[in-house]
């Protein structure tokens, strides 16, 4: 069964990161190939994604159902495919920054075009209160996220298409941490 | 002009290759042995064109492989054979030198790259009855190939959404009996040696051309769009471009070899010039017909520009490739029992199990007292006997029918459901059924050729084509007009020169695959007829262009 893990550091409280990732309006958007979620319980959702293989993409309906919701440091969850022969799970853990578990992420992931359009309309105020961005870049990670995520296709078909799947999982966890990451960093750093 | 301004470049060669297709990857491969220095412009950001996505067979006729196979052919009975095909719209010198040529081009392709194509013996021409026609032989299997050969360009090489999702060579595929027995695949080892990055058909072929370029130290130019031939003092000396947002011009000191594929994606093109509606395109959207609008621009005649190598597309909602909602090339699900291709009257009105390229021509009929065109749009109808044994689509037999696929608990609700005449579709159906417990279609001649039995179930008694549509519920998807490439474009020469109306040479413009006027009229001789005379008069494009002053 392909699957992957990522882990991403926060330069912010993970008590912070929990406040954002348990609500899944926050971050649905975020999702590599995310068209639209509906939320049907506290623990049922539906998620309609655009699921690429690296050669081709597909709507792919699914179910998500949270077993285990354990704020502020992990949630578990398992997923069912409504029009693809696909299921799968994974967990989310979040928690105070390790070093010894994760290597230090660069000093900021937001995308550079973002970082400079927060840059410019603060730049003045950021420079009156003495340089409150270079501070905020360069400030140590405090918390630690980690999205680990498995799929697996079904049928006589499994094999081949688990063998596509695989190498599609991880860039989709990376980008959904990284995402997440930016854009709690953007928050923290408006003055 | 004695004070002429000197033009800037970009890059400069003595042979410039416009498209990443098995033609261009050829005449660059040809023009660099003959002594040429290559460059090769790719529009997209993916090696490969039409032919990455494509069964990556080659079809030519009296190749050194058949030899060894024991099987006999003659260059009289390939000419006699691709002539009629041309229903009198070929060009009989090209079709000549295609059959003269292309065995040499084989042995030269296989000499310089990795490739040793398999002779398929059991792979009828697509008319074996013909005269001239074989009933295997002439089409050749490149195998499968390594993709991890080409280190940092295995990322850029096109993949196929349709053969791009497994690792079999076409051998293999006819042994296993692929499309009537989809679950005899050995599916555990298929996804190993995906794992691994080998990749087949189209691939294959296109991975092996590409690896032998990338050893000469032929690296394509990626996202390169020729725009504009550059003439001086009546020759083609360049081409003028865009790259990543910028005028790019390359100099070509010997000439340039247009290989950019067929216009099937531009619309403007295909309502100018097809004879059919060409709305379902197989091939990757990057093929909007840029080098045949370069060339008719500098005077090129233009040739076959009605015909297309035609099939029938099948479409599964929101199935998208490189942007586009993807068309799937049908080319064996109409073939098998328990199926119908009905128009909207409920009427057949074609043996469903042809080639793809023929099977195609009756839905373009025209009615030319209503001014309609009576077989659009047509539908695929299978039964759950279809669907147990051989799935749909992308649906394995037994599987669930996904809801997009419309339904009928009857033959008649499904009539309804879809909008056809439910009387004579249910007439159909029960005309149909009789045919099938005889094993003799009298209307439509299905199952008789060898052709249509290769795609058959050979289980199915009395004809492999043919089985009843009579088991609840029944299913019909939409069968829209496809087209793996067209095939008019720019008339050349027996070198692969483009000429003028007048059937003069433009100096330093040669033509080859989808781009050149396809010398088969509106024929398809057999598996791979594409490529192989893609190929061909690449070979000899690359070649003689070589040669040039």
């Amino acid at each position: 069964m392909p699957e992957v893990s990522y882990t991403t550091t926060l330069r912010i409280p993970h008590d912070q990161v929990w406040g954002f990732v348990k609500d899944m309006n926050n971050w649905a958007p975020f999702l590599t190939g995310y068209q639209a979620h509906e939320i049907l319980s506290e623990t049922d959702s539906l998620w309609t994604l655009k699921g690429d293989v690296g050669i081709l993409s597909r709507t792919v309906k699914l179910k998500a159902r949270v077993t285990e919701w354990s704020g502020p440091d992990k949630v578990t969850f398992t997923l069912e495919g409504l029009n693809e022969d696909v299921e799968g799970g994974g967990v989310v853990t979040m928690g105070p920054y390790h070093a010894s578990t994760v290597p230090l992420a660069p000093p900021l992931t937001i995308a550079s075009w973002f970082r400079r359009l927060i840059a410019a309309l603060f730049r003045k105020r950021s420079t009156k209160a003495g340089g409150t961005l270079q501070r905020e870049a360069t400030r140590p990670p405090q918390s630690q996220l980690t999205f680990t995520l498995r799929m697996e296709a079904g049928g006589p078909t499994g094999p081949i298409v688990n063998a596509l799947l695989g190498p599609a999982l991880l860039p989709a966890t990376e980008q959904l941490a990284n995402k997440i990451a930016a854009h709690l960093h953007a928050i923290e750093l408006r003055p | 002009m004695l004070f002429r301004k000197k033009r800037q470049w970009d890059v400069e060669c003595d042979v410039l290759v416009v498209g990443s297709g098995a033609a261009g990857l050829t005449a660059a491969l040809a023009a660099h042995e003959a002594g040429a220095q290559v460059a090769l412009i790719e529009k997209s950001d993916k090696i490969g064109g039409a032919s990455a996505v494509s069964g990556g067979v080659l079809w030519v006729p009296n190749n050194h492989h058949m030899g060894e196979l024991g099987i006999s052919d003659s260059r009289e009975e390939a000419v006699c054979y691709a002539t009629r095909l041309a229903d009198g719209r070929g060009d009989n010198e090209l079709i000549e030198t295609f059959v003269d040529k292309s065995p040499e081009m084989l042995r030269f392709v296989e000499g310089e790259t990795g490739l040793n194509f398999t002779s398929l013996a059991r792979y009828p021409d697509y008319h074996p009855e013909f005269e001239g026609g074989k009933v295997g032989g002439r089409s050749l299997d490149p195998g499968l190939f390594d993709s991890n050969d080409l280190g940092e360009w295995k990322s850029k090489l096109r993949r196929s959404p349709i053969f791009g999702m497994t690792a079999l060579t076409v051998t293999e595929a006819t042994e296993w009996g692929v499309f009537a027995k989809p679950l005899n695949l050995p599916f555990k080892l298929l996804g190993e040696r995906l794992s691994k990055g080998f990749v087949c058909y189209g691939g294959a072929l296109v991975g092996q051309l590409l690896k032998a370029l990338l050893q000469r130290a032929i690296a394509p130019l990626m996202s390169f769009r020729a725009r504009e031939l550059i003439i001086e003092d009546g020759r083609v000396i360049g081409v003028r471009g865009e790259q990543g947002g910028a005028e790019r011009s390359i100099r070509a000191r010997k000439a340039v070899i247009l290989t950019s594929g067929g216009f099937e994606w531009d619309r403007s093109l295909n309502s100018q010039f097809l004879s059919g509606q060409l709305t379902h395109p197989n091939s990757p959207p990057c093929n909007e017909g840029d080098g045949l609008r370069m060339a008719m621009v500098v005077g090129a005649a233009l040739g076959n520009m009605t015909e297309a190598w035609w099939c029938p597309s099948l479409m599964i909602p929101g199935e998208e490739y490189d942007g586009k909602q993807l068309n799937r090339a049908d080319f064996a699900t109409r073939s098998l029992p328990h199926s119908i291709i009905v128009n909207r009257n409920g009427n057949r009105f074609v043996n469903e199990a042809q080639n793809y390229n023929d099977v195609m021509k009756p839905f373009f009929a025209f009615d030319s007292a209503s001014y309609e065109r009576p077989n659009l749009p047509a539908w695929l109808i299978v039964d759950a006997n279809h669907i147990l044994k051989y799935g749909l689509l992308t649906v394995m037999p037994g599987k669930a029918v996904p809801s997009f696929v419309a339904r009928g608990e009857t033959v008649g609700e499904l009539a309804s459901v879809i909008g056809v005449n439910a009387v004579r579709l249910e007439a159909t159906v029960r005309n149909f059924n009789r045919f099938a417990v005889e094993g003799v279609d009298p209307e439509f001649h299905r199952g008789e050729s060898l052709y249509d039995r290769f795609y058959g179930d050979p289980d199915q008694k009395p004809n492999a084509n043919l089985g009843a549509i009579e088991k609840a519920p029944f299913y019909a998807v939409e069968v829209h007009a496809g087209s793996i490439g067209t095939k008019g474009g720019v008339r050349v020469n027996k070198n692969g020169e483009a000429i003028r109306a007048d059937g003069a040479v433009i100096r330093g413009l040669y033509a080859a695959g989808n781009v050149m006027a396809g010398p088969f009229g509106a024929g398809y001789p057999g598996a791979g007829s594409t490529i192989g005379i893609a190929m061909t008069f690449g070979f000899l494009a690359g070649r003689k262009a070589a040669s040039d002053a």
